[in-house]
């Protein structure tokens, strides 16, 4: 991408006006993974942006990598092997808490929404533990192979009735979603093109477990799909998806909602990004990665302009509070996340979930509070291990009222200095933590 | 550690003054307040999300494209519960045709808009919002634009509350108006040492943070109120089991604990049919209308039920023609319900003509803002123009009109 002075797309350099601080060091960590430990923040504090955002986007493997993959495939294996799908979710906490490359489970978390499958029709755990290592797989990918992949991914397929969409009269689901959701967005096609379309992808099922292509089943007549008459097939109809103009705006969407704050993800934005995609064959590694890098992710206006997900909030507190190793039960914690409204597996349908501002409500606030209560009580961990701010401060330097406030306040809202309404806390450093927490300035980020 | 917060303690210790500029209308509220309750109006919205096949919910069995359109998915004839000699519900409905025969059923048949669209999203938008310019779906819903134009509950309760663990729809959100969500009592209740400090933020510039503040003190406001309530359990006999059944009987421990909210929302999924929909329809139905009936039941016996009208809309209909996966695809116009102590039973408008179609669709007869203008301006007393963007010719659901238009159910 030139660097031109309109680009939004550019990367950013500190200024005097915008320098690289706490702030965006903590901004950058909470919107590409889920938060950072103070550790990681005085490190990137000291370190140039460039080298803190590389870290980011290509994280070194953790030293105990294997041991962790192997363990991480080990849950899954016996959470499939259940057949409850409790324990799948459980087994992706795991991995959010303890994984090494946060981006690429936020990645994942994400492509999970654009191809909103749910585990409540697809009803197998093992396919859908398989389409979630296909996101995390394809999740830096272009586009077009990860569209390719999922389109006939077993659950996918399930969740949009493939199995019924036979010749002799086509079920429009797959096509609809495909054009509306996945690839084009609202308005890029017409109701013609979704039956002409259904027809193409006639023969698509699922046998055993797996995906695959009946003849017997599939309509071998001229479809007219976007204005073009063939014999096409699905193979073509992904492919015209992959070129129609309209996916890369979709995918440029897909990002900015992922990314950017609710004031932030702009059309102009949006648009400068998907002229970049189609230049790099809708390589979302490279969007991601340029995105990440560009003036408008550090600008001032898009920090602290994103309602925080329950995923990112709860791993979050976790995570910078170092209460995620060892891990707390990681079923009890898929059901907090349920219960504050993100449902892993189990998105309310083909939209994903609303989030922004839906994701807070009477209901959800109040869980969040009982949320931020139990995990400070240590209810989540078992055995039960009550956090001790006072203990966790003194490790990091930190004895006094002053301290705390400098710790926490920096920790947990990433401001260099405690906002006045907390103040009257400061005595008390559990009561701290858990205002602070609980605090409308907390879940926002 | 430190010891943990009692929460009653807390509850006063951070008194509603504490609350400052973000306080909602809860300050006003007093322990004498609920007294003055107990005469406005309720609106309860059920959402069938998915898109209902009306065909076969409310079946025109006498009409012969219904066979020819409905090879497969035809509904015996003999099951059927009649209603005129034209039109019977799904056998399923059992407990809808009971309302119907005690007069607190209604059924507007056809009931749709202009150039409809078949995205579930969009047509959704255009139900929730009565809007059909895609940049008004994100803007405000006809329930919450409603809510703006009335004053607010005087007790503090929110405008309109979602019972579910969905997130609020477009439909409630209105410029002042608030909105709760719940899926039960429960969800409403802090533990033990869980506290929401209210943090005055009423000075910030931040539009984001000033609507976190907001929300964060209203909900912990409609906990202290549930709290001061004191909602009870009450009895769950009578009710059956199901989601939607659950989510109606916290509507009615809602309103017979006090809260004011006029509209309550509930979303029943699983509506989009498009494979082997038998069953599932069948079960949607029976789940539907049982859950309705023992709700009505249970405000009935609480001297409650002159005060609640039920309305369950679905973004569209389905095609008319079944698909070769034993479902049904997405169409246009569909039947809208209406139940309750209030309403004028029976069937609004003319059976839909399976011969006589718009394209593969059913043609639409009424428009759903008739609907809306109804319950707008004779229910909840709102002047419905300004809110639905025109005029629309209302129909006589409501009791405070003439009869006619209904056809009563044959003895």
């Amino acid at each position: 991408m030139p660097a031109t002075t309109a680009s939004l797309l550019a990367p950013w350099q500190p200024t005097p006006d915008e320098p690289w601080n706490l702030r965006r060091v903590v901004h950058l960590h909470r919107r590409a993974g889920f938060g950072a430990t103070w550790d990681e923040i005085q490190r990137d504090l000291a370190d140039c942006h460039q080298a803190a955002i590389e870290r980011v986007l290509k994280p070194q493997p953790r030293s105990d990598a294997d041991e962790f993959n192997s363990l991480s495939a080990i849950i899954a294996d016996a959470a499939a092997g259940s057949g409850d799908v409790d324990r799948l979710k459980a087994w992706w906490l795991y991995r959010l808490l303890l994984g090494g490359d946060a981006l690429g489970e936020k990645l994942t978390l994400m492509w999970h929404n654009h191809f909103a499958t749910s585990y409540a029709k697809v009803g197998d755990v093992e396919l859908m533990r398989r389409q979630n290592d296909l996101f995390r797989e394809f999740a830096r990918r272009p586009f077009g192979e990860l569209l390719r992949r999922t389109l006939t991914d077993p659950a996918l397929l399930i969740w949009l009735d493939a199995a019924s969409n036979r010749k002799e009269h086509p079920n429009e689901n797959l096509a609809r979603e495909s054009m509306e959701l996945f690839a084009l967005g609202v308005g890029n096609y017409s109701e013609d093109d979704v039956r002409e379309a259904a027809r193409a992808l006639t023969g698509w099922s699922v046998h055993n477990g797996s995906s695959r292509f009946r003849d017997a089943d599939h309509d071998t007549g001229e479809k007219t799909i976007f204005g073009q008459r063939g014999n096409w097939t699905g193979d073509d109809f992904v492919k015209m998806l992959f070129e129609h103009p309209a996916t890369a705006r979709r995918v440029a969407f897909r990002l900015c909602d992922a990314f950017m704050g609710e004031t932030t993800a702009t059309t102009a934005l949006i648009e400068e990004l998907a002229g970049g995609l189609r230049e790099h064959d809708l390589d979302i590694g490279w969007g991601v990665e340029t995105l990440l890098r560009s003036e408008a992710f550090f600008a001032e206006e898009n920090i602290g302009n994103r309602v925080l997900p329950p995923i990112d909030y709860v791993i979050g507190a976790l995570r910078s509070l170092e209460m995620n190793s060892p891990p707390p039960g990681t079923l009890l914690l898929a059901e907090v996340a349920a219960n504050l409204g993100q449902n892993l597996f189990e998105p309310p349908n083909v939209f994903g979930w609303p989030g922004g501002r839906s994701w807070l409500t009477t209901r959800t606030v109040i869980g969040r509070a009982n949320f931020v209560a139990s995990l400070l009580h240590g209810d989540l961990h078992i055995p039960t291990s009550p956090f001790d701010a006072a203990a966790f401060a003194a490790g990091k330097s930190f004895t006094s009222p002053e301290g705390w406030a400098a710790l926490y306040g920096r920790l947990l809202l990433g401001r260099e200095k405690l906002p006045e309404e907390f103040a009257h806390h400061m005595e008390n450093p559990d009561r701290l933590v858990a205002a602070l927490l609980v605090s409308p300035h907390a879940q926002l980020a | 550690m430190h010891s943990r917060l009692n929460r009653r303690t807390f509850l006063k210790s951070t008194s509603l003054i504490a609350l400052g500029a973000t306080a909602p209308a809860l300050l006003r509220q007093t322990a004498h307040a609920i007294e003055g309750r107990g005469n406005e109006r309720i609106l309860v919205v059920i959402q069938l999300s998915g898109g209902n096949d009306g065909i076969n919910t409310v079946v025109p069995f006498n009409d012969e494209g219904y066979a020819k359109h409905r090879p497969k998915l035809k509904l015996n004839a003999d099951r059927l519960i009649k209603v005129s000699d034209d039109v019977a519900l799904h056998p399923s409905m059992k407990a809808a045709a009971e309302l119907l025969d005690d007069g607190r059923f209604a059924v507007v048949q056809g009931v749709g808009y202009p150039n409809p669209n078949r995205s579930h999203d969009v047509s959704m938008a255009i139900w929730q919002t009565a809007r059909f310019d895609p940049e008004e779906h994100k803007t405000f819903g006809w329930i919450g634009r409603a809510a703006d134009e009335r004053p607010a509950p005087a007790d503090g309760s929110p405008h309109a509350m979602l019972i579910g663990t969905e997130s609020p729809p477009i439909a409630l959100r209105g410029r002042r108006s608030t909105t709760a969500a719940l899926a039960h009592l429960g969800d409403l209740r802090l533990s033990a040492g869980a506290a929401i400090a209210t943090v005055p933020t009423g000075g910030t510039r931040d539009e984001l943070l000033s609507f976190a503040s907001q929300t964060t003190a209203d909900s912990r406001a409609t906990a202290q109120l549930l709290e001061h309530l004191n909602a009870q359990g009450g009895d769950a006999s009578g009710y059956p089991e199901s989601e939607l059944s659950k989510r109606l009987r916290s509507v009615s421990q809602l309103i017979k604990a006090g809260f004011s909210t006029p509209v309550y929302y509930a979303i029943q999924s699983g509506y989009d049919t498009h494979a082997a929909q038998s069953a599932t329809h069948s079960r949607l139905l029976r789940e539907l209308s049982a859950a309705m009936r023992a709700f009505l039941q249970d405000l009935q016996a609480a001297r409650l039920s002159e005060r609640v009208l039920v309305l369950c809309f679905s973004e569209f209909g389905r095609r008319v023609s079944e698909n070769a996966s034993l479902g049904t695809d997405h169409g246009t116009a569909g039947p809208v319900f209406v139940a309750g102590e209030a309403i004028h039973a029976g069937l609004f408008g003319e059976t839909p003509n399976l011969s006589d179609l718009d394209g593969d669709d059913l043609k639409m007869q009424f428009d759903f803002r008739q609907v809306y203008a109804t319950i707008l301006d004779d229910w909840l007393g709102v002047a419905s123009t300004s809110i639905l963007g025109g005029t629309f010719e209302p129909l006589k659901l409501t009791s405070s009109c003439s009869r006619e238009t209904a056809v009563p159910r044959p003895a």
